[in-house]
């Protein structure tokens, strides 16, 4: 559906003529995503009417009021990954906030940075760790938005056992609600500038993510501080290698370790006790069995071969029961001393180091992988895509608990030849916030342009929500809202109801486009 | 391969936005973070690798049409081969490869654009892409005492290229190569007035038809001329040689070395001493084309299969060129034996280095888009503090001098040939 040409001329006013495009070559790279083919069967979502790139919160504020006054959609994404950027029906406006890419203040005192919707995970750490600071990365990778992270969308990095995690690391937020008011969250509201996000002034995170974010249907967050933490290793870590072997030098007062349990029961056990010992900088299951033969080699059809000739089983043995771990101390002597806790852990849990990653060059690229959040794209190598079932944020336990569901069940599904065999355990996460919660995911890879195999992801990942739901697993990570609230909202008191009336009083008329959060009146 | 070939590849993009930053272990400061000009020049997702692949695969389903967004979005992208680099860090698709098809689609389906259209005319009235007669391709060369392979045999051929050949600025330094040759005691010989284009632009703007020509003139030309090894100073065509010739499967039966490869071995070898001191802080720009494209092309004929489920493999194995062997150290290698010279790096180099702006046709069609590439690298060769800018293309060089010369700036530049011949 076109939009009307008076509200593209407005539009075109407001953010010059070379920054709007109505051209469908142009619609249909934002209709294309990530993911589209479970929702619709094909790479392709609905077409946008038009695409904006606005470039300040004055241009964004003013297409909204556009949008409101002739009562058409909008939504706004930021690196634009996931199905979930794409809007609802044909003739929503979408805003690509890409020129709003500025990193706008470090504060190295207060320890958190105000950023743009564009920059993205690899921007601000290379420039925090130039302060002495970190912040989150996400598992997505360092090509994540910090700000969409943080604001809209649930995220979950193995740095999280250190840093928290998407939902806790946004301070004060600047945010142009549906209506197009502006509304600052936090400390900003009071103009107290960006240090807290709950005052003094108004706190409304629950209000503006929930747990799992909006994912573009309330609104646009224009800035948004971001919480960062220290960064003990030096201002510019060296990357040796050309690609795509890029590896760096484990600083002195800085460990890498892969460690192997011989169950799951010590699995989690070492992992709690390392969170309690409060020892961990990163630490999770980077690489399960299925993805860690993805070290050694360059191309999928070399992993295939290390898988079929058998080389690769010793490994993927060890690593059944494994977990990645990065130590860091603001001293040599704090390091050693964590190194003496951890030793502890491990003879209590009978815990030891897989042969391999005692390699000194593997030591090199897997501390890379895991501080810098580089490679995390390695997934969809051998398919070309993969989605997530299980995962929710939980007790470590329990997450352990949905790690096996998923292993079960996606035997069969391997079985049908559907999905990639990865010996049906990729179980991805960690354990965060010094172990207060944590999540295993269980990924999953196929093939997106191979219709059988994506109709059978799709099976699989139904079939995934039902064990959710009859074993108490605790809502999935990849979860949409729009589709969640459906499958667990019943089980979950309901809370589908709060989500339309927060739509109700935020978006009268329904302008921000809900397709993927909560239609405001139940269909 | 045709477009339709890279389909799989197309719905396999997973829409990451790699292709538009370096690798992301390779990004050093917010400022220098991009690595995709078309990208950072049209903004819009469309104009990444990404969005071409989904335009391309959105053209091959019938959701669009040409229409001259579309001609614009395919040709405004210097072709320079970051996006592949950073994709094949974690993926196995060939961005590029279907970049090159959809060009030579367009073509096929008549999608020209004019500037480029008057350049395919020059090559086929003059043997140039610089619509300049073709009797004054050898002019370069006036006064200096070097063999014509047309008359004398001679073991190596120096092969100039349009830009060396036409461009007078440029001149000094093809008279420098054959200098350098000369008195390192190497036996040189130069196609002057015959020495036609290599094709390089004919094939990344999809004019497939004019590339082989070209190509097999130019591998005929020299195995029947009997020389050992073709040296070039233009990254371009080196390039060309290396990545695009191999595909037509003629046989070469000849070593192709860019002249800092050469060089290289001349000074380690010790039949070149540089040994006057250039006192000098440079910093060093990979050219796209000795760089990451020059990685050598390697033939694959073969199947799609799936094992283990669904693992996309090829088979036979491919080998993916990822950037990983293109020519890098060997111009660094000229520069540290330079007495005085102090190379210090930017902070996008090697396999991510940003392009100078000038391939892939649009200094042809986009002068403006070409010279804000220079721009932006010019802009990152002085935050190293460096006095002077030091390249080894011909066409980087051209594309920096436009730059400098519109901005007034000051900044040193110098290819590395002249730079060597200071210290002799």
């Amino acid at each position: 559906m076109a939009l009307p040409r008076n509200v593209l001329r407005i539009l075109e006013d407001i953010v010059g003529p070379e920054n709007i495009s109505d051209e469908p070559v142009v619609l249909d790279t934002y209709a294309f995503q990530y993911l589209a083919e479970t929702v619709t069967g094909t790479k392709f979502c609905a077409r946008p009417g038009a695409v904006v790139l606005p470039g300040s919160t004055e241009e964004v504020q003013a297409i909204v009021k556009t949008c409101n006054r002739y009562r058409v959609k909008f939504k706004a994404l930021s690196t634009g990954w996931g199905v979930w950027n794409t809007v609802g029906g044909e003739g929503t406006i979408q805003l690509d906030l890409r020129r709003m890419n500025r990193i706008l203040d470090i504060d190295d005192k207060n320890m958190y940075a105000v950023v743009e919707p564009y920059v993205i995970g690899a921007q601000l750490q290379v420039e925090a760790m130039k302060r002495g600071l970190n912040c989150h990365i996400i598992g997505a990778g360092a090509n994540f938005s910090p700000l969409a992270s943080c604001t809209s969308m649930v995220g979950h990095g193995l740095s999280g056992i250190f840093m928290g995690f998407s939902a806790r690391n946004p301070l004060a937020v600047e945010w142009v609600l549906p209506t197009g008011d502006i509304l600052r969250l936090g400390s900003l509201g009071s103009g107290a500038g960006w240090f807290c996000g709950d005052g003094p002034g108004p706190s409304l995170r629950g209000i503006m993510r929930g747990f799992m974010g909006a994912m573009g249907g309330m609104g646009v967050f224009t800035k948004c501080a971001v919480k960062l933490y220290p960064w003990p290793g030096p201002p510019v870590l060296q990357i040796e290698g050309l690609t795509p072997e890029y590896t760096t030098s484990v600083p002195d007062n800085f460990r890498f370790y892969a460690l192997a349990f011989p169950n799951w029961d010590r699995f989690a056990d070492a992992a709690y006790k390392i969170a309690e010992a409060e020892i961990g900088y990163v630490m999770g299951r980077q690489l399960p069995p299925g993805l860690v033969p993805l070290l050694l080699v360059r191309s999928s059809a070399e992993y295939a071969q290390t898988r079929q000739s058998g080389m690769a089983d010793e490994l993927m043995q060890e690593f059944r029961h494994a977990f990645l771990l990065v130590l860091a101390g603001s001293s040599l002597r704090e390091i050693e001393y964590q190194e003496k806790a951890l030793k502890e852990i491990l003879a209590e849990t009978e815990g030891r180091i897989p042969s391999l990653t005692q390699d000194p060059e593997i030591e090199k690229t897997g501390f890379s992988f895991l501080v810098k959040g580089d490679r995390n794209g390695l997934i969809f190598k051998l398919a070309g895509t993969f989605h997530t079932s299980f995962g929710a944020a939980t007790a470590w336990d329990a997450a352990v608990a949905g790690a096996k569901t998923g292993e079960e069940l996606k035997k069969k599904y391997i079985e049908k030849g559907v999905i990639v065999d990865d010996a049906a355990d990729a179980a991805w996460g960690g354990l965060y916030e010094q172990g207060r919660f944590g999540h295993l995911e269980e990924l999953f890879m196929y093939d997106p342009s191979d219709p059988e195999s994506a109709k059978g992801a799709v099976e699989y990942l139904a079939e995934a929500d039902e064990a959710v739901l009859q074993r108490s697993l605790g809502q999935p990570l990849g979860a949409l809202p729009n589709q969640a609230a459906g499958v667990y909202g019943p089980a979950c008191f309901n809370y589908q109801d709060w989500m339309r009336r927060i739509k109700k009083a935020f978006d009268p008329n329904v302008a921000s486009d809900p397709s993927f959060y909560i239609e405001p009146e139940e269909s | 391969m045709a477009l339709q070939d890279y389909r799989n590849d197309m719905q396999r993009c997973s829409r990451c936005s790699l292709c538009k930053w370096p690798p992301l272990a390779q990004i050093k400061s917010w400022r220098f973070s991009n690595v995709c000009p078309s990208m950072v020049w049209g903004n819009f997702h469309a104009y990444s690798a990404g969005g071409r692949l989904i335009a391309a695969l959105a053209l091959l389903e019938g959701r669009i049409e040409y229409t001259d967004k579309l001609v614009e979005i395919v040709y405004q992208c210097q072709m320079d081969g970051a996006c592949d680099v950073s994709c094949k860090v974690t993926r196995d698709l060939e961005p590029l490869e279907a970049m090159l098809e959809l060009r030579a689609k367009c073509v096929e389906d008549g999608q020209l654009l004019p500037a480029h259209m008057v350049m395919v005319e020059s090559l086929r009235s003059d043997d140039n892409v610089l619509s300049q007669p073709k009797a004054e391709r050898g002019k370069w060369a006036a006064g200096l005492d070097v063999k014509d392979i047309a008359r004398e045999k001679a073991d190596v051929l120096y092969f100039a290229g349009c830009r060396h050949s036409f461009d007078q600025d440029l001149r000094p330094t093809a008279r420098g190569v054959v200098t350098l040759l000369e008195r390192a005691g190497v036996d040189v010989g130069i196609s002057g007035r015959e020495e036609a284009c290599c094709g390089g632009r004919a094939y990344e703007t999809g004019y497939r038809g004019e590339f082989i020509k070209y190509a097999e003139h130019n591998i005929e030309t020299w195995n029947g001329a009997g020389v050992s090894t073709v040296v070039t100073s233009c990254s371009d065509c080196y390039g060309t040689f290396r990545f695009h010739y191999p595909k037509i499967g003629k046989a070469m039966n000849f070593e192709v070395l860019h002249i800092t490869e050469y060089l290289d071995l001349l000074i380690k070898g010790g039949k070149i001493k540089p040994i006057k001191k250039v006192p000098l802080r440079v910093t060093y720009h990979d050219p796209c084309h000795l760089g990451r494209l020059s990685e050598p092309y390697l033939p694959w004929v073969g199947v799609e299969r799936k094992v283990l489920g669904q693992i996309v493999i090829k088979d036979p194995p491919k080998e993916f060129r990822r950037g990983t062997n293109g020519i890098y150290e060997p111009p660094r290698a000229v520069l540290k034996s330079i007495p005085g010279v102090e190379l210090v790096e930017m902070e996008r180099i090697k396999e991510y280095a940003w392009c100078c702006g000038a391939g892939g046709g649009v200094k042809e069609a986009y002068p403006d888009f070409a010279l804000w590439t220079a721009k932006e690298r010019i802009e990152e060769a002085k935050a190293t503090g460096a006095e002077a800018l030091v390249t080894a293309c011909p066409w980087c060089e051209r594309n920096f001098r436009d730059a400098l010369g519109q901005n007034m700036d000051k900044m040193k530049l110098y290819d590395i040939v002249e730079l060597l011949l200071e210290a002799l």
